[in-house]
């Protein structure tokens, strides 16, 4: 009788799983190219696969603070490891490397 | 006991199946109007800000994907609509059974709440910003005062018309007002506390998307009212489309299914195919 709704739910759960094991691998993947680990709030330059919108900006802004934007890359201050790890594992941002400033 | 015939000694065209039969038609419409919209933009002769074609809305639909837009929209929606609807769905049982089972409650209550049923709950957002602030709060409360009204009222018409017979039955057997509550009130208010719920979660869709135009900076909602607002009408388009989807997914998955479970098994209709 509630077959659909558990049918529903597994495909649901399913697709978030595998959704969330993606980003975690593709997370990992991308900071390979920050060294060392980042182990402290840091400062670190996001590239996304395309020129970032608003979206992108005030999402990344809630995360840390963006000091500015060229092309595809945003700059940010102020990163903890955690968010870095979180920012990462989105599959539209594309590299991660650790920022020294303008 | 009422048996509903079905159309399943009816032969279906090609071999199909009854559902799958039934499927196909309903995608032939839409199929039908995807054509009629596509065909129509060049005669329109409209720029696609004012009349996008479908083919512009694919392009918005798999932009706002690959620039992962439209996942985090769809699970911010998502979220407060859940959270939104489960608050009001309780808070709108709990009161029906409260106004249903006691005439003091129902005349204190029922006279507030018939003036707060004819307030709609875009009247509210405004202040409930002033008091809440841009964000989650406002939007969850606009959704639990949409939901709140037709649980309420329905879980209440279902408690009074519980069958007085077996009330009285329950009562000569020594039964108390949890015993009552307990074997006739609940199981046979049940039903009709689904079906108010299926209609509260359709309704929820609105103040999702009102809330979301006032009150947040993602979500579907905000997707169509920012799309309208940066002249890419493809991306509002997207947001309906997929806001229209999201209620018939929760309806075919969760809510049908559900209120077929509590009518067949404590209402007064059964599927005549259910019985073979």
């Amino acid at each position: 009788m509630l077959r659909e709704p558990a049918i529903a739910t597994a495909i649901v759960v399913a697709l978030v799983a595998l959704y969330a094991f993606a980003g975690f691998v593709g997370g990992a993947r991308k900071l390979d190219a920050v060294q060392p680990p980042p182990a402290a709030r840091g400062d670190y330059a996001i590239t996304l696969a395309f020129a970032p919108e608003r979206f992108h900006e005030q999402w990344l802004q809630d995360r840390g603070r963006v000091v500015g934007v060229k092309g595809s890359t945003v700059f940010m201050r102020d990163v903890e490891p955690q968010v870095l790890r979180g920012i990462a594992r989105e599959y539209w941002v594309t590299g991660v490397v650790r920022w020294s400033g303008p | 006991m009422t048996a509903v015939a079905g159309d399943a000694g009816f032969a279906q065209p090609w071999g199909l199946s009854r559902r799958a039969a039934r499927t196909l038609k309903g995608a032939a419409g839409i199929v039908l109007m995807l054509v009629a919209w596509q065909v129509s933009v060049p005669l329109v002769g409209m720029s696609s800000y004012f009349y996008p074609a479908p083919l512009d809305v694919w392009a918005a639909f798999v932009d706002l994907v690959t620039k992962g837009v439209l996942p985090i929209y769809i699970a911010d929606s998502l979220v407060r609509y859940g959270v939104g609807v489960g608050i009001g769905a309780v808070l709108g049982i709990v009161f029906g059974v409260a106004i249903g089972m006691s005439r003091r409650t129902s005349l204190a209550f029922s006279p507030l709440f018939k003036f707060l049923f004819a307030l709609v709950e875009v009247a509210w957002i405004p202040i409930f910003v002033v008091w809440f602030g841009y964000g989650v709060k406002t939007i969850v409360l606009a959704l639990i005062y949409v939901v709140f009204f037709p649980v309420m009222y329905n879980t209440l018409l279902a408690v009074r018309t519980a069958p007085a017979v077996l009330v009285n039955a329950v009562r000569s057997l020594g039964g108390g007002r949890v015993g009552v509550m307990r074997y006739v009130i609940l199981p046979s208010a049940l039903p009709g506390m689904i079906t108010g719920l299926r209609l509260a979660a359709g309704f929820a869709f609105r103040g999702l998307v009102f809330g979301e135009f006032i009150a947040a900076k993602t979500g579907v909602g905000y997707l169509i009212f920012e799309g309208a607002q940066s002249q890419q009408t493809a991306r509002s388009i997207v947001g309906m489309i997929v806001m229209g989807l999201l209620w018939l997914a929760i309806d075919q998955f969760y809510l049908r299914p559900f209120e077929r479970a509590t009518v067949q098994r404590w209402g007064l209709i059964v599927d005549a195919a259910d019985r073979r």
